[in-house]
């Protein structure tokens, strides 16, 4: 199990990365997270909302609300072009601090 | 059975009780739940199960809605919650009930506003009168040297300075920066053919160090040069206009033989209006050697008019204070008439404050009863438009007891009314404080500057005038906003439905309001009947002897008095002449007698044998001086308060000493009034001057030909002296000022008396207006029955008796105390009046009350009742 703040940190590229393949709406990605995840990343379904709404707030993301026939209305998300440069910029992030815990725990063997 | 859909409701009723979740989300999460559970049942799941299932996944909403708010928050919770929920829904009612009652709604904008402006005026006014001569960027560091004089027990504070202090003050103390003395003396000023008198300030040249009065031509420094001499920017525009005098030559003459011409050598730029201490021409101290060679800067016995210190830090002045000892020493040896308890300093910050304390000080203090009376009115009349709006605000909110009860139905908390009624009632204060500062900047600020030297414009840029009018508003808005919303918002919707709310029957604090607001009234009304018999008063006063058929003159030179005397005694509507060395209303001198057990300070006015019989005094005992006796160089005439003061039962043959002359009391006079009646009297004895010291003549003349022998004065002067300005006048004319202060006063008072007596119409007029209103069938009905006017005037009036007459009751004394009170503090002996001007002012609240109520009558007496009992 990934812990909470871990999850929250990371909550930002997830919804980033997931809106950059497509739009979607609130229980779609929730879905795709516990999918992707395999289960381990576990908070409630709720908190993702009020993270949206702060994406949206920073003109990461922009909504709209679709009716799609037959179906219940739906606000779809859909990241923006500031959204991307974002995510780019976390991906950097991430991988900054995966390369810095990989050095520590696959220590290379000394060249000298 | 598990209802679903109920389920939903209940889940979602609770997401609505949190505020950060708007419509939109609440759809949103609604969908999501659906959209769970239809996955959950897909996979085959109960109802139910989907339900709880779906509800846990979706984890605790208080926490999610906490993380909503923080978004909430970042876009500021004043702006989101106080703005957009209330004030855009509440601002449109308020501006929808002020639309339907426009009377109502003016009479509480314009009583507030009028308040408000008055607060406004108010404090520009106090604003102005603090800031007095504390523009000099060391004003803080400046000190004015006093001393303490104990006499007949009590203490009294000096503003002059013996002679030699300021030099050794300057020499004995490291810690003072910069002394200067201040010496004021008269002169006739002449460039070409202009000649004016004017008043000359010598000082030292560290003075415009000190006082950074601002030049716009020349340079500071030249006042080292004992020949400069620098202009105020109003007397070098008198005598130059535009053009820079500084290079001219200007003679000061103080009489024939002493006189000196001076190098103009700078002109100050125009001064701030807020100041005492100023010039009209500045001069090196040493000049006074040669204009005034009287003066002796080495003898203790002689004072010079001020001595100003500047110390590098204010607390330094303690130090100097306590080491002022040896001076006091000096100064009891060789003055032991004069003897003193300790010197001390005043600031100059400070000084414009002080001196009403300080006497023969260079500074006075004449907004004293401004700074406490003003904020007294504008506090008055804020209070009377808060009564008004109070008592308006109660029985209007009856005609909304269904609106009330309609929203409690509905839903609203008491909490949300009473919100709603205090936005109400702010953004009304809010609309009241844009018109009433509107009203202050261009109507009554103006007005007051008309009649003052206060500036006619508000600062905009200071703070504090925006802190004051915020703080204003604020209590204006809580004052008269906070009972109305308690008292509105306590009604249950049932009762009000039901009909059986006794509106205002017995409710105790509207009726304390309403008694409140007829005992200012009777306060302010009897403001105005007070103040103006007392203008009335003051303005017929006699002074105590003959100010109308006297005329005066004052020379430089004692020869040249005898000479004019000569010349007006030829005149036939002279009927008598009297030289002076000192005169009523213009000069006189303190002087301390010795009686054997005590020591008094009293007026001396030394003057010739007839002066007593030309001013027109009136002898109470005894008799005046004889001319050529010269056993009456060693006699006194002596007022009454003299002789009360001392003790004198039977004063003609007592004697006192003066110095080390016994004099004796050979006639009583009347009282009379030396100064204005700002002033008090004072205990005066008269001696007999020789002729050599008269520069005052005084003429007793007929009052047929009073002109005639004002024009035969000054020709005779244009003739004897052509190279000076005549310097006399009528005596009546000698106190300048007071009466245009008096009419100002006037002026100032009726303008008050009238926005009193507006504000409490208006606000009796809607109060009762109101009544009438919500008693239309009512009326209706006995006029159909036959009621006639009599019979609905006492039904109107009936609510009214007893609230009336206990407002009166207290009314009365409350306006005669306040009132005698105020009146006190402005002149040494007011008005002598008895209950007159208070019982006046009731009887003028009765008559607006009936003006009101018979409004009121004529218009219901005028209806068809078949209308009123049509209307709901």
């Amino acid at each position: 199990m990934i812990s909470k703040n871990l999850t929250a940190a990371s909550t930002k590229p997830i919804i980033l990365g997931i809106l950059k393949q497509g739009n979607s709406y609130g229980y779609l990605i929730i879905k795709k997270i516990k999918e992707l995840s395999g289960g381990t990343m576990a908070y409630s379904d709720g908190m993702l909302y009020p993270v949206l709404h702060r994406l949206e707030k920073e003109k990461l993301i922009v909504s709209k609300w679709t009716m799609e026939n037959g179906s219940r209305p739906r606000k779809y998300y859909e990241i923006t072009e500031l959204g991307k440069q974002e995510l780019i910029a976390e991906q950097n992030q991430w991988k900054q601090v995966n390369a810095v815990l990989d050095t520590l725990w696959n220590p290379k063997p000394s060249t000298n | 059975m598990f209802q679903l859909e109920k389920a939903i409701t209940q889940w979602l009723m609770n997401l609505r009780k949190h505020r950060a979740f708007d419509d939109g989300t609440i759809q949103e999460m609604e969908i999501h739940l659906r959209d769970h559970m239809e996955d959950l049942m897909n996979q085959g799941r109960t109802e139910e199960e989907a339900f709880q299932e779906a509800i846990e996944a979706f984890g605790e909403v208080s926490y999610v809605a906490e993380e909503e708010f923080s978004n909430l928050k970042s876009k500021g919770t004043f702006k989101s919650l106080l703005f957009k929920a209330m004030l855009s829904n509440y601002f449109k009612t308020t501006m929808r009930g002020m639309m339907k009652h426009p009377l109502n709604s003016f009479i509480n904008v314009f009583g507030l506003a009028v308040a408000i402006g008055a607060c406004m005026v108010t404090y520009a006014f106090i604003d102005y009168d603090l800031s007095t001569d504390r523009f000099h960027e060391h004003a803080k560091e400046i000190f004015l040297s006093t001393y303490d004089v104990n006499r007949e027990n009590t203490r009294e504070r000096y503003g002059d300075t013996p002679a030699p202090l300021g030099a050794m003050l300057k020499e004995d103390f490291s810690n003072v920066k910069q002394v200067t003395r201040v010496h004021d003396g008269n002169a006739v000023v002449k460039y070409g053919d202009q000649v004016f008198h004017e008043s000359i300030r010598y000082v030292d040249p560290s003075f415009l160090q000190m006082f950074t009065f601002p030049l716009q031509w020349g340079v500071k420094s030249a006042l080292e040069d004992v020949n400069s001499i620098i202009l105020s920017e109003e007397t070098a525009r008198k005598y130059f206009g535009e053009e820079n005098p500084v290079g001219q030559e200007i003679e000061l003459i103080v009489s024939d033989r002493l006189s000196k011409v001076f190098r103009i050598a700078g002109v100050t730029k125009p001064l701030p209006q807020a100041r005492i201490i100023d010039f009209t021409l500045l001069t090196h101290i040493e000049n006074l050697k040669v204009l005034h060679p009287s003066i002796d800067f080495n003898d203790w016995g002689q004072q010079l008019h001020a001595t100003f210190i500047q110390v590098a830090d204010p607390k330094e002045v303690l130090r100097i204070q306590d080491k002022m000892g040896r001076y006091k020493k000096l100064q009891n040896s060789v003055e032991t008439d004069w003897a003193i308890d300790s010197f001390g300093f005043v600031s100059l910050h400070d000084l414009h404050l002080a001196s009403s304390e300080i006497r023969r000080d260079i500074s006075y203090d004449s907004s004293e009863e401004g700074r406490v009376g003003m904020p007294v009115v504008a506090l008055f009349i804020l209070a009377l438009a808060c009564f008004n709006y109070l008592n308006i605000a109660i029985v209007s909110a009856s005609k909304r007891l269904k609106e009330i009860g309609m929203r409690k139905v509905i839903g609203a908390s008491r909490r949300l009314i009473i919100l709603q009624f205090i936005t109400e009632n702010l953004v009304l204060t809010l609309i009241a404080g844009a018109v009433g500062f509107l009203l202050a900047a261009t109507v009554f600020l103006p007005w007051f500057s008309s009649f003052s030297s206060i500036t006619s414009e508000f600062d905009l840029l200071d703070v504090n005038l925006w802190i004051t009018l915020a703080c204003v508003l604020l209590f204006t808005g809580f004052a008269s906003g906070i009972y109305p919303a308690f008292y509105i918002s306590k009604f249950q919707a049932i009762t009000i439905f039901r009909g059986s709310v006794k509106f205002g029957k017995k409710n105790y604090a509207s009726k304390v309001f309403l008694i409140g607001q007829l005992i200012l009234t009777c306060v302010g009304i009897g403001f105005a009947v007070i103040f103006a018999q007392n203008s009335w008063y003051q303005g017929n006063r006699e002074w105590g002897y003959e100010k109308e058929d006297v005329l005066y003159a004052v020379v430089q030179d004692p020869a040249d008095m005898q000479k004019l005397k000569s010349a007006m005694e030829q005149q036939s509507g002279v009927l008598a002449a009297a030289g002076s060395q000192h005169h009523l209303s213009k000069k006189f001198r303190t002087s301390v007698v010795h009686r054997p057990d005590h020591e008094y300070e009293v007026h001396e006015l030394a003057v010739g044998a007839n002066y007593l019989e030309v001013m027109g005094l009136e002898t109470k005992e005894g008799r005046f001086f004889h001319p050529g006796q010269v056993e009456d160089e060693k006699a006194l005439v002596i007022n009454e308060l003299f002789a009360s003061t001392l003790g004198l039962k039977a004063p003609i043959g007592q004697t006192v000493r003066i110095d080390s002359t016994l004099y004796e009391i050979i006639g009583v006079v009347e009282d009379f009034h030396f100064n204005n009646f700002y002033y008090e009297q004072s205990p005066t004895m008269f001696t007999l001057a020789d002729e050599s010291t008269h520069t005052y003549l005084s003429l007793k003349v007929d009052h047929q030909a009073r002109t005639e022998s004002y024009e035969a004065l000054q020709k005779s002067w244009s003739t004897l002296f052509p190279t000076t300005p005549f310097n006399g006048g009528f005596q009546e004319d000698t106190w300048p000022g007071f009466y245009e202060d008096l009419n100002t006063m006037q002026r100032f008072t009726r303008a008050i008396a009238a926005v009193f007596v507006l504000l409490a119409s208006l606000g009796l007029y809607g109060l009762i207006q109101l009544n009438v209103k919500g008693r239309v069938r009512e009326f209706s009905i006995r006029k159909t029955l036959g009621a006639d006017i009599w019979n609905l005037t006492s039904n109107i009036v009936s609510h009214y008796y007893f609230i009336f007459g206990i407002a009166i009751l207290l009314g009365i004394p409350a306006a005669h105390m306040l009132n005698s009170a105020m009146l006190g503090m402005m002149f040494a002996d007011p008005l002598p009046y008895g209950y007159l001007g208070a019982v006046g002012s009731a009887i003028l609240l009765v008559l607006v009350l009936v003006a009101v109520v018979a409004a009121q009558v004529r218009k219901v007496s005028r209806s068809n009742p078949v209308d009123g009992l049509k209307t709901e």
